[in-house]
């Protein structure tokens, strides 16, 4: 049971945010629900009226409000006509509620789905244990390379906004910064068990989308045909000549791989290499897709 | 004139003699008998209830002073558990603590609360409390702790340690050596099906509390007289002083059976905490579970023999089944023993035990598994000899339950068959297989059949009351689980006293009325009850006449009812009803019907066939459903649209079990990974195909005075061997396991 | 015990917040409104969908305090003065329904789509409602329901 606080400035925000076992609550389709599986914060910091929630022109690209819904995202015309991959991405994550409710922010910041990481009588390694029970039980969802943590980026606009080479803006007490969003995720380490690198008692406070590609797709394989996380979630941009590929569902963090040979370096696990096999294929459609003629 | 009868009723394939209470029955509509209101179109009675929020369901039921009620569930396979018993009670607003020490509180003999707990989600313990606050601090303060011991949650660990349930169930008929030895053809294969959870959107849940030293309990349950009887046995009570409710409630599907553990500990903690009123309400995760499943078979052997034309000479088939239910193993055997002709087969069914929740009948048990096997593998027989698989299943048709060797009262399965092929396109599937997609998809049609039974039979009872106003009340102790059968029933009262459905009532899901009618389960309700409520209505109407006779001075026997108005048989007088019951006063007229007996010698099956067409994207492993075509053979269809939402959810179901459903243990901790809704996969709005019902709607000459036997199950048997025909038919690949999920068909597919 | 402020169903009221509530709770235990189910509290499903602020969201994993300020309609806040909406009697003309513990939740998301987009196609509707989970399988009659309703709000005006 999560103590709720509602504070009435960024200020005021950022001091809470600063204690023990505090986190920034905004749609809460994350935090919330992780009460019922124990995980969740000791308090919840209701930053949703203190961020931003819109869209606007910013230089030859966008401003995405961290509080922006991501179906407010899915939505926007600028959006789909300009940023193909991220309106696609935006428009098959969760469920139209989820959409409805979910920030682009909370999706950046989600944890992962991992079904021991949220296993409600189980305390994995991410959560803070000893024990990685994907690699020694069932992990034919999970990741294609051995680590710590087995489990995998969930968000698809992470996906969609890294082939898309966008930045997040992040405030904390140490003031505002901006970073490339691959900045944003890195694999969990002994000393970090999250691979969202905030540090605690930072803010996403928006993403900037920078001039738009040539052309982006985001391809992407659930299991059944709606509110599904992706399997495997493949986003492709071209700017010019040069191609970005971004996946996630494959690695802990969204990862950028190699155009000219995009699983070189992600061999599979005992459990996974059937979806080594789907993400071959979708990265080839994805690159097809944003190919020119 | 009532009297007592020895007659045979049968429940899901099991048949007993009983004695029943028999009363005169009308005789039965006659096929071309023109239907006013049975057999039309009608909106669910309850419909605006349901739909506007106001239904009041178990888990909206508030009395005053009510407490939550939690259970305390053990988190491992196996283990050892101490608890801080008095800790917890000591807890303010902690008004009662149930615990392993209450050897006393019982279900089925057994006690509830284990100190050494067989599977995870087992209850160790119960808190009734004032605020969700209190039952917090007291979880904490009972404090348990689990020795952890060994387990074997895995099927094939259980095999190789031959870890049986019960003893293994054999059966043979004919010689399946000869058999064999006469086939041109054998085929072989082995399938395997996943544990599959009901998920019914509403949790277990029930309300108890004690008003003096009855017992009143509002239990979401698909049987409130085996439940009042449970709560008799286990308190030690006069039933009539068990008083149980259930009058909405939000799905079952065969996981809530009787009182259910949560409405007993329910009816445990409020006798504790004083007679005050307790609600236990389940988490999902408990749904997940310890709420029940459809039994896994970790391996269906089939070996099934035939000569060129497609004669079935000798079927073997060999069941392995993880917990399935107990005294009741071998319904996985029996669509091979059943559904098609063949004298000579060899049916093993051995149960393993698993340390997880004991299965619960999920709609259709044993039979659907069983179907999904025996029906792939039949596909696999026509592959081999060439033959279209509807063909196959033409080539051995046969009217007689192969079993006792009675017949059947009627069997439509051929018409069901071609039906489907000729809504299905079925002639032709080769081209549409054949044909380029501009979305690069694979498309194909696959069949498959099904047998269950669902004739249902006595004791079954109905009342039908009359008023003041003419307007009629049916009132059975049946509950309506979301089947319809509340419509169902009004129909039949009015068309069979004569009038409009607008004058008809129907009170169900009480155990007060006294009015007897079996468990929703096994497809019996329609069966069972709508005669019942047929022989009431008859009675009543029976009455009605005799009225009228006094008051318009002519002989009953020159009346009928027509439209809610008295006429007589030359049309000279047509009085409105009211002209009659408007002089009852505060008096009620009552008719009273009971379900007659089965017919002898006979087996009442349904029977239907189903084809789908899949989609499927090759390359990635994505498959769709995009059409399925349902033909049944149900006998006379009484309420038509809540019959096709029964098939097209039933469709539905059967596609979640093919495609995505499997409940997964985690092979070190043996406890359930999947137990929520979004890692246990339904299928949603986006993956629902077009779906295409119809039904036979042939009278069966001799089940029950009504011509109709149950839907509620055939519908789902057939429909996962449809659509894993079909993926074979689309692309070559035949999947054996089922959920054939992405995984499961692209490591097929590479072989 | 916090105190919040919200209109819910069209008037406005004050009400309790026990500590940690939902709103999807506070609909149920301090405002005594039933309609909206809870079948997983962790919002998966869509059996509490409510309206907020025009939106369909999931009452279960929403904050009773985030509700301050906002309008929220539920299920029992639909239709017109104790008469079921076109789309309510949709849904029972249709059938879209069978044990009914998801309907609410199927009602409250049809009325959003109908309001964002009066005339929907098959795909529109299997889209806005795939968070609806309907364990009886009444998909197909739930998308007759509100395709019949579109046309007959389309008819009347």
């Amino acid at each position: 049971m999560s103590a709720y606080v509602r504070p009435a400035s960024i200020d005021e925000a950022l001091e809470l945010l600063g204690g023990d076992g505090a986190q920034p609550l905004a749609g809460g389709t994350d935090l919330v629900p992780l009460q019922s599986r124990g995980k969740a914060p000791g308090s919840l910091v209701d930053v949703r009226a203190l961020l931003g929630d819109a869209i606007e022109p910013h230089g030859d690209g966008l401003l995405i409000g961290a509080a922006t819904r991501v179906a407010d995202v899915a939505g926007d015309g600028r959006v789909a006509e300009r940023y193909a991959a991220l309106s696609q991405a935006a428009g098959a994550a969760a469920s139209p509620q989820l959409r409805n409710q979910g920030t682009v922010a909370g999706n950046l910041a989600q944890h992962v789905r991992c079904w021991y990481f949220r296993h409600p009588d189980l305390t994995c390694w991410l959560a803070g244990g000893d024990t990685c029970y994907a690699q020694i039980g069932d992990h034919r969802k999970h990741g294609l390379e051995a680590g710590d943590c087995i489990s995998v980026a969930p968000s698809d606009l992470a996906g969609a906004l890294l082939a898309l080479d966008a930045k997040v803006r992040i405030t904390g007490a140490g003031g505002e910064r901006s970073i490339p969003i691959a900045e944003l995720y890195a694999r969990p380490r002994e000393d970090h068990r999250s691979s969202v690198q905030l540090a605690h008692g930072e803010l996403i406070t928006a993403v900037e989308l920078p001039a738009p590609p040539d052309a982006s797709a985001y391809e992407r394989a659930g299991e059944r045909a709606a509110w599904t996380f992706a399997l495997a979630g493949i986003a492709a941009a071209r700017f010019g000549d040069s191609l970005r590929l971004a996946a996630i569902g494959l690695t802990n963090e969204p990862r950028l791989l190699d155009p000219a040979d995009p699983l070189g370096d992600l061999p599979g696990l005992e459990q996974t290499g059937w979806k080594r096999e789907l993400a071959g294929v979708l990265c080839e459609r994805a690159l097809a897709r944003v190919s020119p003629g | 004139m009532a009297k007592l009868q020895k007659t045979t009723v049968e429940m899901e394939g099991r048949f007993e003699e009983r004695w029943v209470l028999v009363e005169e029955e009308p005789p039965a509509w006659e096929d071309e008998r023109p239907l006013n209101v049975a057999g039309t179109r009608v909106a669910r009675l309850t419909g605006p209830r349901r739909v506007s929020g106001a239904a009041r369901y178990v888990s909206d039921v508030a009395l005053p002073g009510m407490l939550h009620g939690v259970i305390v569930r053990s988190p491992h396979a196996h283990a050892t558990v101490e608890l801080d018993v008095e800790a917890a009670r000591a807890v303010p607003g902690v008004l009662a603590v149930l615990s392993p020490a209450d050897a006393d509180v019982t279900q089925g003999r057994n006690p509830i609360f284990q100190s050494e707990p067989t599977f995870a989600g087992a209850p160790v313990a119960a808190l009734a409390c004032e605020t969700a606050e209190a039952a917090r601090a007291g979880m904490e303060a009972l404090a348990p702790r689990y020795t952890v011991l060994g387990f074997v949650t895995d099927a094939a660990q259980a095999l190789a340690e031959q870890r049986l349930q019960e003893d293994p169930v054999e059966s043979e008929t004919g010689d399946v050596e000869a058999g064999m030895a006469e086939a041109d053809v054998i085929v072989e294969a082995e399938y395997a099906t996943a544990a599959q959870v009901h998920h019914a959107l509403e949790p277990h849940c029930g309300v108890a509390q004690w008003l003096g030293d009855e017992l009143h309990a509002y239990v979401s349950t698909q049987g409130i007289w085996d439940a009042r009887t449970e709560f008799a046995r286990a308190f030690e009570l006069d039933p009539d002083r068990v008083h149980v409710t259930c009058e909405f409630m939000g799905g079952g599907f065969g996981a809530k059976q009787g009182a259910t553990t949560e409405g007993m500990v329910a009816a445990y903690l409020s006798r504790a905490a004083a007679g005050r009123a307790v609600r236990v309400f389940n988490d999902r995760r408990a749904e997940g579970v310890a709420a029940g499943h459809r039994s896994e078979t970790h391996t269906q052997t089939y070996r099934i023999g035939a000569r060129r034309d497609g004669t079935l000479t000798a079927i073997e088939v060999t069941s392995v089944i993880a917990n399935p239910m107990r005294g009741w193993i071998d319904p996985t055997t029996t669509p091979a023993r059943t559904l098609y002709r063949c004298a000579n087969v060899r049916a093993q069914a051995i149960p393993l035990l698993i340390d997880v929740e004991p299965s619960n009948a999920f709609r259709a048990p044993g039979i659907m598994e069983g179907t999904f096997g025996y029906e792939s593998a039949l596909d696999e027989l026509a592959a081999a000899l060439s033959l279209d698989p509807l063909d196959l299943r033409r080539a051995n048709d046969v009217d007689v339950d192969q079993i006792s060797g009675l017949p059947y009262t009627a069997k439509n399965l051929e018409a069901c068959i071609d039906r489907a092929a000729e809504l299905a396109g079925w002639a032709e599937r080769d081209a549409l297989r054949d044909r380029e997609h501009p979305d690069g998809r694979k498309r194909g049609l696959g069949a498959a059949c099904q047998i269950w039974w669902g004739g249902g039979g006595p004791p079954a009872h109905a009342l039908v009351r009359m008023g003041h106003d003419g307007v009629v009340t049916v009132v059975t102790g049946a509950q309506d689980i979301g089947t319809g059968v509340t419509t169902a029933f009004a129909q039949v009262a009015a068309e069979e006293l004569g009038l409009p459905l607008d004058r008809v009532r129907v009170e169900v899901g009480s155990t007060r009325y006294g009015v007897y009618a079996p468990v929703s389960g096994g497809s019996q309700t329609m069966p069972s009850v709508a005669p019942a409520v047929r022989s009431a209505a008859y009675d009543l109407r029976g009455k009605l006449l005799e009225l009228a006779g006094d008051v318009f001075e002519v002989s009953p026997d020159d009346l009928q009812i027509v439209d809610g108005s008295f006429v007589s048989l030359d049309g000279a007088l047509r009085e409105p009803i009211v002209e009659v019951t408007g002089k009852l006063g505060k008096a009620q007229l009552v008719g009273t019907g009971s379900r007659g007996p089965n017919p002898d010698g006979m087996r009442v099956n349904t029977f239907g066939c189903q084809i789908a067409q899949v989609a499927v994207d090759v390359a990635t492993g994505e498959i769709s459903v995009e059409r399925v075509v349902a033909v049944h053979d149900i006998g006379r269809v009484i309420a038509p649209l809540q019959a096709r939402s029964q098939v097209e959810g039933g469709v539905l179901q059967g596609l979640g079990f093919a495609l995505m459903e499997e409940r997964v243990i985690d092979p070190t901790t043996g406890t359930v990974v999947n137990a929520n809704l979004e890692d246990y996969k339904l299928p949603t709005h986006a993956d629902c195909p077009e779906i295409v019902v119809e039904f036979i709607n042939r009278p069966d000459p001799h089940a029950s005075t009504l011509g109709l036997k149950g839907l509620g199950e055939p519908p789902i048997v057939p429909t996962a061997p449809a659509i894993a025909n079909a993926i074979y038919h689309a692309t070559g690949v035949r999947v054996r396991t089922s959920p054939i999920t992405r995984r499961r068909f692209l490591e097929a597919r590479a072989g | 015990m916090t105190e919040i402020t919200l209109t819910l169903n069209g008037r406005e009221r004050q009400t309790s917040v026990p500590e940690g509530a939902t709103l999807a709770e506070l609909l149920r235990e301090q405002v005594g409104l039933t309609g909206t189910k809870i079948a997983c509290a962790e919002g998966t499903c869509g059996a509490c969908t409510v309206l907020v602020d025009g939106r369909a969201v999931l009452s279960c994993i929403l904050r009773a305090e985030q509700a301050e300020g906002a309008e929220v309609t539920t299920i029992e806040g639909l239709g017109d003065e104790g008469a079921l909406s076109a789309l309510q009697r949709a849904f029972v003309e249709e059938d879209a329904l069978q044990c009914g513990f998801c309907t609410a939740g199927q009602v409250v998301s049809a009325t959003a789509l109908l309001a964002a987009t009066p005339r929907p196609t098959s795909e529109q509707v299997r889209a806005a409602m795939s968070g609806n989970l309907c364990r009886c399988g009444a998909y197909p009659g739930i998308e007759r329901a509100v395709l019949r309703a579109a046309d007959e709000l389309a008819g009347a005006s």
